[in-house]
């Protein structure tokens, strides 16, 4: 019992190092504007900021309702597939040597060149939000799906081979659960990319979402609007990660040696 | 009697580049039902890739014969066969104690819950009563092995190969464990052949004490070890105890020098990882 209540004021403590250093940065940000004059077309106060996203604050958390959902149907499809695609190259040298330096190649284009050609294949709609968020999203999974399953020594395979298991018994009972460390990394920079992916997709057509929100205040030259939601989605970031790190410390806390 | 399990001409040669290197050659072993037999050897004389061909994970070179029971096997017949622990204990961090220990059970095709249930029983036994739920970094080095051995017997074969099982821990805890196996051993009469370093070990433990020679490795020397059972840490001390070590400590030493001589020579040692 101890322990917990010493685990309990860590936690705390912590908590409240970063509640310190949150505050401290709005202050200074609204200091900031007030002594330096700061013009509202360039920085506006941080309380006009938040009033503004206050009073905007159903059509901002549509905004991000919509964002989010894209960026997650394309961050799930693009576990999915890079999961697979990493076991697949783990259990194929020749599917990685074929198909491994494509999946890099499709990294090093920028999606960008691609969007238009993907808003006319996929429309104006959630799917070529969520096809962009998955195309970004899918690599790193891959590549540390791939990594992780290579992390399983040849001796840790030759003794479940000695209990008479089978290829599929060892990828599901040794080399996944080896994985999924190093897939929760990848899956925290995936929902990163993701988001990214979601909004840029917003970019090149869209009605609804937070992309929608960003563009439309650029052009309206409402800036505090558009701080607002720049903030939205600072936060929807944020949150997706931790998201993440929450579900890795409950799914997959152990360690894997390297 | 018909032995348990039996080696008859087993080699096996790599190839390291254009050259064949001989690892094992021409060995001959049989072990009856119950025995429990020691092996000691030079590093890298083979004896890894000798147990590597008995649980079936590297096939001998042709014309070696294994017989389980009598019966000729087919290389390929051998996995699953033959309980092996390694020499790392290698417990996945992301099971239980008693995950850890049905693991090859389950492998086996044992339901989960038939399995633990067994193993749960056999808690006291391992000395790893109320630590079944604890995850493998929560344990001590000799605890861990405790947890391997156990997954190593709960894999019910009449064969079990331990490679070096106490090597890695300090001397005070593997005489605990020397005594703690024998006990395991003399209440589930497995048929047993431990690899070991270490002389002492091998006389306390065993039945036979068999010599490795250096590379290419065979079956140099036999020991009958005829110190009575159940054996207690005083034996350690026996004029009798000392009488085997001395002779098993000219045999061992004798090949200890050729194998260093020989790895001055060269650095390879394929098969011994």
């Amino acid at each position: 019992m101890a322990t917990r209540g010493a685990t309990l004021i860590r936690g705390l403590k912590k908590a409240a190092t970063q509640v310190t250093a949150l505050v401290a940065l709005m202050l200074a940000w609204e200091a900031a504007t007030v002594l330096f004059h700061i013009s509202e077309d360039k920085l506006p106060a941080l309380s006009s900021v938040l009033a503004t996203a206050w009073t905007g604050r159903a059509a901002l958390a549509g905004a991000v309702g919509t964002t989010l959902f894209e960026a997650l149907i394309g961050l799930f499809a693009g576990i999915a597939f890079g999961v697979l695609s990493g076991i697949a190259f783990s259990s194929s040298r020749l599917l990685e040597r074929m198909l491994l330096p494509y999946f890099i190649a499709s990294q090093a284009v920028p999606i960008i060149a691609f969007g238009a050609i993907i808003i006319i294949w996929f429309g104006n709609g959630v799917a070529s939000k969520a096809v962009i968020a998955f195309y970004l999203s899918f690599f790193p999974v891959a590549v540390n799906t791939l990594g992780g399953i290579r992390r399983v020594s040849k001796d840790e395979i030759g003794l479940l081979r000695t209990f008479g298991a089978s290829r599929l018994k060892i990828l599901w009972k040794l080399q996944l659960p080896t994985a999924l460390p190093p897939i929760f990394t990848a899956i925290r920079i995936g929902a990163g990319l993701a988001l990214v992916g979601a909004i840029v997709g917003e970019w090149f057509g869209a009605s609804r979402g937070l992309g929608v929100v960003l563009l439309t205040a650029m052009f309206d030259n409402q800036v505090t609007q558009l701080w607002a939601a720049i903030l939205a989605t600072g936060a929807t970031g944020t949150a997706l990660f931790w998201a993440v790190v929450a579900l890795q410390k409950k799914i997959a806390w152990w360690q894997t040696e390297v | 009697m018909t032995p348990k399990i039996r080696l008859h001409n087993v080699s096996k040669s790599f190839a390291v580049g254009a050259r064949s290197i001989r690892t094992l050659q021409n060995v001959d072993l049989s072990l009856k039902g119950g025995d429990f037999v020691t092996l000691v050897g030079p590093s890298g004389c083979g004896k890894s890739t000798l147990f590597n061909i008995l649980v079936g994970l590297t096939a001998p070179d042709p014309g070696g014969e294994l017989f389980i029971d009598g019966v000729l096997q087919p290389v390929d017949h051998l996995l699953g066969r033959v309980a092996f622990m390694p020499q790392r204990d290698m417990l996945m961090p992301w099971r239980t104690v008693l995950d850890n220990a049905i693991l090859a059970a389950e492998i086996d095709g044992v339901p989960k819950a038939e399995a633990r249930r067994r193993t749960l029983a056999s808690l006291d036994r391992f000395g790893l009563r109320g630590f079944e739920n604890h995850y493998p970094d929560q344990l001590s080095g000799g605890m861990r092995q405790r947890v391997a051995l156990m997954r190593t017997f709960m894999f019910e074969r009449d064969i079990m190969l331990l490679d070096e099982p106490f090597g890695a821990l300090d001397a005070l805890t593997r005489a605990l464990m020397q005594r703690w196996l024998l006990e395991v051993w003399e209440g589930a009469k497995r048929t047993v052949l431990f690899i070991t370093h270490d002389i002492d070990e091998a006389i306390f433990l065993g039945d036979r004490v068999l010599v490795m020679s250096a590379r290419p490795g065979h079956i140099k020397a036999e020991l009958q070890v005829p110190l009575p059972r159940p054996r207690e840490p005083d034996v350690l001390t026996s004029p009798a105890f000392v009488d085997l070590k001395r002779t098993l400590l000219a045999a061992v030493e004798d090949e200890s020098r050729k194998a260093f001589a020989a790895t001055n020579l060269q650095q390879l040692q394929p098969g011994e990882f």
